[in-house]
C-alpha cells in the first residue's frame, strides 16, 4: 500500500495525472470535430474552384466512435509506454532501487504498485478522453447511449490493460527504458501482423478488439467474439503479470 | 555469537570472477573494514550480502540460518545512493521506514529522530534534488539505520565526502557501533584504522588477511626507531651503526630510520648514547607498522604468490 501510495504521488508531482488526461481529451475530441468543420474549413481556407461540388460523408456516431479509438490506438498507446517505460528499468538504472529493494518489501507488491497506478492512470486518462469524444458525438452526430459509451471504454480499457502489462513485463526484463518502450511496441505490431494474417486461427486476439467494439456499436449487442477477445484480454493480462513477478524475484537489481 | 558467515561465496560475470571461493564470517557487536584496492570485490560482496546479487556459488548464514531472506535486519547504504528526487528528506525516511513495516505513525517519529540524529533536521522539508553531496550521504545513512538494522553495511562511507563531512560521517560511525554490527568497505586505510575492530583485507576477489586490528598488528610488527637530528646528522650516523645489532633502514633530509629485532634494547642503548654525548637529536620516535605498511605487504605477496 505504501509503495502504490508513492507511485500516485510521484505520477501527481511529476503532473502526469495533468497532461496526460489532457492529451487523451485532444486526441479523441479531435477527429469528431475537425470532420463535422471539415466543409466549413475548406470553404473558409479556399482554394476550391467555383461550382464545385463537394460533398461531405456523413458520418453515423459509431463510425465517429472508433475515430477516436483510432488515435487513442495510435498516439494514446504510444503514450502510455512512454509513460511506463522506465517505472521499473529506470529505477534500477539510476540505482533507486538499491535502497528501496534491500528494505523487507515484496517483490510481488511492488510490481503490481507499480501496475496499479498505471492502469489507473491510463484508464482515468481513457475515461476523461472518452467523456469529452461523447459529449462531441451527441452535439454533432447523434446519440451514443450510456450504456454503448460505458461499454466501448470497458472494453478498450482492456486493450491499454494489456499493453501496461506487457510493459511491465518487459521492464522487469530490460534496464534500459529506451528498449522496454521498443519491446513493447515491436511486440504490438507483430501481434497485430500476425492477427492480421492468421485471421481465421486468432479471432480472439486483444488487436481485434476494437473491430469487435465497432460491430457491437452497429449491432447493438455485444457479440459473443467480443467477450471471447475480452476474456483471452484479461487472460493474457494476468499471465504477464505473473511472469513479471516470477522474473522479478530471481533478477539482479544492482547493475 | 556468529552474526553472518560467507561460505565459499563467488560471483562469475561470463568468464571474469569478482569474488573468488571467499569465506569469513564475524561476531554481533563488531566494526569490520573490508579494504583492498579498487576493483578487489568490495561492492561486489557488499551488495551480494544486501541480496541485490545473486551469489554464483556459495552461501551466507545469517544468524545460524542458511540462504534466507534477512532484509529485515539488514541496513544498506550504496557507495553512491540516488533518491527518489521529488521527495523531501522527511518524505523519503518516512517511505523508507514504512516499507520496513513500521506504521505511518512511528515511521514519522522515527524519521525525525534520526533526522536529527545525523544533522540534517533543518533540511527536512527540501526536495531531496536541492540537497549537496554531504546531505545526501547523511540521508542515506538514515534510511540504512531507520529500522535499527543487526547489521549495517556502507559502501565507502567516507570517501566521497570534504575532510569535514568525512570527519562527521566516522563519529556517526563510533556512534552507530554501540548499536549494531557495523560492515564498511573503504579504500582509505586510516579510516579502517580508526572505527573497526576487525578487518577483512581483499585483493582479487581473494580474501588475503584477516583478523582483529590488534592481531594483525601484532604479526606485521615491524617497529622502526626514528632519529632526527637538529644538524651534523652523518657523524652521529656511524655512531648509531655502531650500536650492536642495530640496522640502518635509510636516510631522509636529517632523520635516521633505524630497524632492530631488539627494538627495546635498542632503543636503550641509543638513549643513553644520546644524553651521554648531548647529541642534537631534534626528535625521538618509536613507530609501530601502520596499516598502510601491512597492507602493501599483504597485498604484494598475494600477487606475487
Amino acid at each position: 500500500m505504501t509503495l502504490f501510495k508513492k507511485e500516485m504521488v510521484e505520477n501527481w508531482r511529476n503532473k502526469k495525472w495533468v497532461w496526460v488526461p489532457l492529451v487523451f481529451i485532444l486526441l479523441a475530441v479531435m477527429d469528431p470535430i475537425s470532420n463535422y468543420y471539415m466543409a466549413d474549413i475548406l470553404g473558409a481556407v479556399g482554394g476550391l474552384p467555383d461550382g464545385a461540388v463537394f460533398e461531405m460523408p456523413d458520418f453515423t456516431p459509431p463510425e465517429v466512435v472508433m475515430m477516436s479509438l483510432g488515435q487513442l490506438s495510435s498516439l494514446g498507446v504510444l503514450i502510455i509506454v512512454l509513460i511506463s517505460m522506465g517505472t521499473i528499468s529506470g529505477e534500477i538504472k539510476n540505482g533507486v532501487s538499491e535502497l528501496i529493494l534491500v528494505k523487507p518489501i515484496s517483490y510481488t507488491n511492488y510490481i503490481t504498485a507499480k501496475w496499479t497506478a498505471l492502469m489507473l492512470l491510463s484508464w482515468g486518462a481513457l475515461i476523461i478522453g472518452m467523456l469529452g469524444s461523447w459529449y462531441y458525438i451527441n452535439i454533432l452526430y447523434g446519440e451514443i447511449s450510456i450504456a454503448d459509451f460505458l461499454s466501448t471504454v470497458f472494453f478498450y480499457g482492456l486493450w491499454l490493460t494489456f499493453i501496461v502489462s506487457l510493459s511491465i513485463f518487459f521492464n522487469t526484463i530490460s534496464k534500459t527504458p529506451g528498449l522496454v518502450a521498443f519491446l513493447t511496441i515491436l511486440t504490438i505490431m507483430v501481434m497485430s501482423a500476425l492477427t492480421k494474417v492468421f485471421q481465421h486461427l486468432l479471432e480472439w486476439s486483444p488487436n481485434n478488439l476494437s473491430s469487435y467494439i465497432m460491430q457491437m456499436l452497429i449491432e447493438g449487442n455485444i457479440p459473443s467474439n467480443l467477450t471471447g477477445t475480452a476474456l483471452t484480454t484479461v487472460g493474457l493480462s494476468i499471465l504477464l503479470l505473473i511472469f513479471s513477478i516470477v522474473i522479478f524475484r530471481k533478477r539482479e537489481i544492482a547493475n | 555469537m556468529t552474526l553472518l558467515k560467507a561460505k565459499d561465496l563467488t560471483k562469475k560475470y561470463e568468464d571474469k570472477t569478482v569474488v573468488n571461493h571467499v569465506n569469513f564470517e564475524f561476531q554481533e557487536g563488531n566494526c569490520i573494514a573490508l579494504i583492498g584496492p579498487n576493483g578487489a570485490g568490495k561492492t561486489t560482496i557488499l551488495r551480494t550480502l544486501a541480496g541485490l546479487l545473486k551469489p554464483t556459488s556459495g552461501s551466507i548464514i545469517f544468524n545460524g540460518k542458511e540462504n534466507q531472506d534477512f532484509r529485515a535486519f539488514i541496513g544498506y547504504l550504496p557507495q553512491y545512493p540516488v533518491f527518489h528526487p521529488w521527495m523531501t528528506g522527511l518524505e523519503f525516511l518516512i517511505y523508507s521506514a514504512q516499507i520496513s513495516n513500521f506504521s505511518k505513525k512511528e515511521a514519522k517519529q522515527r524519521a525525525e529522530n534520526i533526522l536529527h540524529k545525523v544533522g540534517i533536521a533543518d533540511a527536512k522539508n527540501k526536495p531531496i534534488s536541492k540537497y549537496s553531496g554531504g546531505m545526501k550521504q547523511r540521508l542515506g545513512i538514515a534510511q540504512a539505520i531507520i529500522h535499527k538494522p543487526k547489521l549495517l553495511m556502507l559502501d565507502e562511507p567516507v570517501s566521497s565526502l570534504d575532510p569535514i563531512g568525512r570527519r562527521e560521517v566516522l563519529t556517526l560511525m563510533e556512534e552507530l557501533k554501540q548499536d549494531m554490527t557495523i560492515l564498511f568497505s573503504t579504500h582509505i586505510l586510516s579510516d579502517a584504522d580508526e572505527v573497526s575492530d576487525e578487518l577483512l583485507l581483499l585483493n582479487q576477489g581473494e580474501i588475503v588477511e584477516s583478523g582483529s586490528m590488534k592481531g594483525l598488528r601484532e604479526k606485521y610488527q615491524t617497529s622502526m626507531i626514528e632519529l632526527e637530528f637538529q644538524f651534523d646528522r652523518d657523524s652521529y650516523l656511524e655512531k648509531v651503526q655502531d650500536i650492536p645489532s642495530v640496522n640502518l633502514v635509510k636516510v631522509e633530509r636529517n632523520i635516521l630510520f633505524v630497524s632492530a629485532n631488539d627494538i627495546e634494547k635498542v632503543r636503550n642503548d641509543i638513549l643513553t648514547l644520546a644524553a651521554k654525548e648531548n647529541w642534537p637529536l631534534m626528535s625521538f620516535q618509536v613507530n609501530r607498522a601502520s596499516l598502510e605498511d601491512m597492507f602493501m605487504k599483504v597485498v604484494n605477496q598475494s600477487c606475487n604468490g
